[in-house]
């Protein structure tokens, strides 16, 4: 019955016997280890598609979506991380392994006649894998794939004439966004592989119209008694031992890593990431620090251009130049680059070791990395519905933080530091712990250190109250207590409303409050008023650290019940809304208060 | 056996290898929605509606089911997920208030009301059923999903609902997980 059907196809297809004709090539010198490198390139490839194909019934391509999607994959999906990860390190193993086909075909002088054809096919698959490299990175819209990419497409668009169109037409537009992704998409899963499948077939084909190049002295004639060793299965069973091992270093290094890295969503806005292209970018990334800015196309096009030009040319100088002497200065040549490749990439990555200002922006970018994928996994947070890139925007400690780092640490400081760590010329109060009740009591202990008035010495009013005031530790203690109480004042709630409701007016520090700050604050309703204030300048102290007071002093700081006591320059500079929305001052006072997932 | 049965044999068990290495990772991979999820509280909660008194007797009502929802990888505050039909039953009968899933148990529809107001009728393969989602016709596979209710303490009680979807075409109520 077997034999039937395989016959029943042998007539109509003829597939058989070409497959047999296939698996009995002859090996005149033997199974060879140098034989393995295409093949296991080949397996290789495979598993590279086959992921590829997986992930795409995952992957949402889109700014709002594709980190959503790749995180889903990465860490919510079953063994997500393990096929993405082999497609992650299978892409670094086809660069390598192609790099070594080339020289190992390179070495064996296999370019010229009959295999010229062949030859020139290997090094358009090469150009085409370096595109699938190109266009895989930044399919997950993180920051590393982000800034990576615009770096080498503004590249491509510093090239002369050409090259600003050429960008235009790559990135879908003059800013990177859905049009990038999509065409980046399409290049990766549909144009790329299309082009690829036909180049590979071609250049299978020609491989076994030629068939391997035997080693230098090998018999060309059968021995008595024919050829001993055949294509299958004397040299697939090296083919399959490597493909083995390769594959096997492949789950080694997903495994190490636990599945491939996702960086924090791509962010357009951040100041200082430190784009560094994949490892086997590195050595035209570092080269191109030796070309001065308007130069850089000649170092990011023309030497690699004319390196492959002279690489395409081999077979046709072969007709020229003594063969021999040719063959010598292409080897040499092959390890001058291999070597200053090799060199350029240590040294880029030893700078990077080296430098501090690299370290420091890795390390905030880890930080931001761990946070995207903490918030993103967290039950009560997850990707927010308009998209990966709002992650940060509802997230009080990286959004309040960033705003307060805008607009507030120019004058105010955080812990005693200004912007970034530094210091500044502090002429605000220490927003560290606002309106917490150790801020309060600080305050009252000493109204006139740098933390609060210090830096602002016209606002003296609580200065002269601490030289005069009578109050106990204790009830400074009580007070601080009540005044912190002030910050659950609800949005809606009237002066009067806070009065009757319980633990105010029978709270310890209410009486000490009333006496002694009522002098200066004003605390007041329609129906009463608790405090009179008036004997100097001061701010209405009702909901005080809440966040209805807080966004008023950020509206409107001058405000009569607030500062507006305070001459023109000393006043703190007004936010309004379309500086800053509400949301984000509501992501600042979050940010004080500590009110974000830890 | 010989150097090339081995090296036939070897060929096949390793190559085996490697496409099974990949092929039970994409098996899995494909097959990830069939894994139960940890925990959706949401799906235990009850919904409170409306207030009883909104409610005729005999007269059903519909109301949208709104809560959060995770979507693959999207967190989605208070989107709409269902809708159920309330049915305040005759004083002095228990339940007070009857729930149906509006999701027809036949093919998925939306279930609605029928054209005599007696019962319910769904448009797309004419499923009909009667007051209590009782089957009036052989179309259904079983009665409309009937769901939990609970009345709050208050004087005018609040009707809320526990929000359950099930397996269409079953003929027991399998809830989806
Ligand atoms: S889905 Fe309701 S009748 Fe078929």
């Amino acid at each position: 019955m077997r034999k039937l059907i395989a016959d029943w196809f042998e007539d109509r297809a003829g597939l058989g016997s070409r497959l047999r004709s296939m698996r009995e090539e002859h090996l005149p010198a033997g199974p060879r280890w140098g034989y393995v490198c295409g093949s296991a390139l080949l397996a290789v490839l495979l598993v590279q598609a086959f992921t590829g194909l997986m992930m795409m019934t995952a992957y949402s391509p889109g700014t709002p979506t594709a980190w959503g999607s790749v995180f889903f994959i990465e860490k919510q999906m079953w063994m997500g991380w393990l096929v993405r990860g082999l497609h992650h390190f299978g892409a670094q193993t086809v660069m390598v392994l192609a790099a070594v086909h080339l020289l190992q075909v390179l070495f064996a002088g296999a370019y010229r006649a009959p295999r010229e054809l062949n030859w020139w096919l290997g090094l358009v698959l090469l150009g085409l894998l370096v595109g699938f490299g190109h266009t895989g990175y930044q399919l997950p819209w993180d920051q590393k794939g982000f800034w990576a990419t615009k770096v080498s497409t503004n590249i491509a668009g510093g090239a002369p004439v050409l090259g600003p169109y050429v960008k235009t037409v790559v990135v879908g537009g003059v800013d990177y966004g859905n049009q990038t992704l999509t065409r980046f998409y399409g290049m990766h899963v549909g144009i790329l592989p299309v082009l690829l499948t036909i180049t590979l077939a071609a250049h299978l084909a020609l491989r076994y119209r030629h068939g391997l190049k035997p080693p230098e002295g090998a018999p060309t004639e059968p021995p008595p008694g024919g050829w001993t060793a055949t294509y299958f299965p004397d040299q697939t069973f090296r083919n399959s031992l490597v493909v083995v091992a390769i594959v096997g270093l492949l789950f080694g290094l997903v495994f190490w890593h636990g599945g491939a890295p996702l960086d924090a969503p791509a962010d357009p806005s951040s100041p200082d990431y430190p784009a560094r292209p994949e490892w086997y970018f590195r050595f035209l990334y570092q080269m191109l620090k030796y070309f001065p800015g308007h130069l850089e196309w000649v170092g990011s096009i023309v030497v690699p251009g004319a390196l492959m030009t002279t690489l395409a040319l081999l077979p046709l100088l072969d007709k020229v130049i003594p063969s021999r002497a040719l063959h010598f200065l292409a080897c040499a040549g092959a390890f001058a680059v291999v070597g200053g490749a090799t060199f350029l990439t240590i040294q880029s990555f030893v700078e990077d070791a080296r430098s501090e200002s690299f370290q420091a922006a890795r390390k905030k970018a880890d930080a931001e990395n761990a946070r995207a994928l903490f918030l993103a996994s967290h039950p009560d947070f997850g990707v927010p519905p308009e998209g990966s890139n709002y992650l940060f925007r509802h997230d009080p400690l990286t959004r309040g933080a960033a705003l307060m780092e805008k607009k507030c640490l120019s004058c105010h400081v955080m812990g005693g530091k200004g912007p970034e760590g530094d210091e500044n010329a502090q002429a605000g109060s220490d927003l560290k712990g606002f309106g917490s009740l150790a801020w309060i009591r600080g305050l009252l202990e000493n109204p006139g250190s740098d933390a609060y008035f210090g830096t602002s010495p016209e606002n003296d009013g609580m200065v002269e109250w601490k030289k005069t005031t009578k109050l106990t530790a204790e009830q400074l203690d009580q007070v601080a207590e009540f005044v912190a109480g002030f910050a659950a004042i609800g949005e809606d709630q009237t002066v009067d409303d806070w009065l009757n409701t319980e633990g105010v007016a029978d709270h310890p520090g209410y009486d000490p409050f009333v006496k002694d700050c009522g002098k200066c604050h004003y605390v007041g309703g329609a129906a009463s008023e608790i405090t009179e204030g008036g004997d100097r300048d001061a701010p209405d102290l009702f909901a005080w650290g809440s966040p209805r007071w807080f966004r008023r002093m950020v509206r409107q700081p001058s405000h009569d019940s607030l500062y507006g006591f305070l001459e023109a320059d000393q006043r703190m500079p007004a936010s309004p809304p379309d500086e800053m929305s509400d949301h984000d001052v509501s992501m600042i006072y979050r940010y004080l208060r500590g009110d974000y997932l830890k | 056996m010989n150097r090339r049965d081995f090296h036939r044999l070897g060929t096949w068990a390793l190559g085996g290898l490697v496409k099974l290495a990949v092929a039970v990772p994409a098996v899995a991979f494909l097959l990830n929605p069939l894994r139960k999820k940890d925990g959706t509280p949401a799906a235990e909660a009850f919904e409170a509606l409306v207030p009883l008194s909104e409610l005729k007797v005999g007269e059903p009502r519909s109301f949208g089911i709104v809560r959060d929802q995770v979507d693959a990888w999207v967190k989605y505050p208070r989107e709409p997920v269902g809708s159920v039909w309330l049915i305040r039953q005759p004083e002095g009968v228990e339940p007070r208030v009857v729930a149906l899933n509006a999701e027809c148990p036949h093919l998925g529809c939306a279930v609605g009301r029928s054209a005599d107001g007696e019962g319910f009728y769904c448009p797309c393969h004419s499923s009909a059923f009667d007051a209590e989602g009782k089957p009036m016709n052989r179309i259904p596979p079983r009665p409309m999903d009937a769901l939990e209710v609970e009345l709050s303490q208050d004087a005018d009680p609040i009707v809320s609902v526990k929000f359950e979807r099930f397996r269409p075409l079953a003929t027991e109520k399998i809830p989806l997980a």
